[in-house]
């Protein structure tokens, strides 16, 4: 996986430019929301109990106020990738009890052919292992800044 | 809460998936202490669902690792087998669970 193809799946309409949830639990609610309104999945029941029960394995709050939620779950038919980000930042119980300001959600099929799951996964966390990297990104204010800076720009 | 049999069941399918995943997650640097705990939440799920399906998932776990497979545009996606259009408006229903007529597969449908 290289960047452009991790780039490939950014979407305008899965960005939230600022989060308004202020929990944990409903913050995952809100990065499911446009999964919803664009039709990509029939209801969210499914998704966020599968979420829920990922954090139970251990919190995807990676840290440095990084968070990427994800599963693989039968909801979804194609990758999705979901991105928030939040000024003030959520407490998410991150492996460093920092709180959260970028959230990358991704979903998958189980069955998905290409198999891109993991290597999305691990793209990501790769990339934003990058110090300055993650200090950018929390600054961004709309999707097209936000694919810019993650392109390095 | 998912509440019908069969969203509990699809939870039930992902949840064995994560679980088959954390090893390589726990590589990239997740957290993936709770192994046991999700066993736990597995157990638990087992006493909701009802015996008959999951028997069914577990007789088809046997011969397919995914026993639970999406429906596009009335075709199953573990066999591509075209299913009956009748299906789809009654499955949501939670009195009726479907198994494709091909390779028998429990059947969701996605959209």
């Amino acid at each position: 996986m290289n960047l452009n193809e991790l780039v490939g799946y950014f979407k305008d309409d899965l960005f939230l430019p600022e989060i308004k949830a202020d929990t944990k639990e409903s913050v995952l609610e809100e990065l499911v929301e446009p999964l919803l309104k664009n039709d990509i999945i029939k209801n969210k029941r499914v998704i966020l109990e599968t979420l829920k029960k990922r954090e139970t394995l251990g919190s995807t709050g990676i840290g440095h106020g990084v968070a990427i939620p994800h599963c693989r779950t039968l909801a979804v038919s194609n990758v999705q990738l979901v991105v928030g980000h939040s000024e003030q930042g959520i407490v998410y119980k991150s492996m460093d009890g920092e709180p959260v300001h970028l959230f990358f959600l991704i979903v998958a099929p189980p069955q998905e052919k290409s198999n891109l799951y993991l290597p999305i996964l691990g793209k990501l966390v790769e990339m934003l292992r990058d110090k300055d990297l993650r200090k950018r990104l929390q600054t961004i204010h709309d999707f097209n800044e936000f694919v810019t800076v993650f392109q390095g720009g | 809460m998912p509440k019908s049999q069969l969203e509990l069941l699809v939870l039930y399918q992902d949840i064995q998936l994560m679980l088959y995943d954390a090893e390589e997650q726990k590589k990239m640097g997740f957290q993936v202490e709770g192994v046991e705990d999700l066993k736990i939440a597995l157990s638990e799920m087992e006493e909701t669902i009802q015996t008959r399906y999951i028997r069914t998932y577990e007789r088809l776990k046997t011969r397919y690792t995914r026993p639970i497979a999406p429906v596009s545009k009335d075709v199953c996606l573990g066999c591509f087998a075209t299913q009956p259009t009748s299906y789809k408006a009654r499955a949501w229903s939670d009195k009726q669970i479907f198994t494709c007529e091909n390779c028998g597969r429990i059947l969701y449908w996605i959209h």
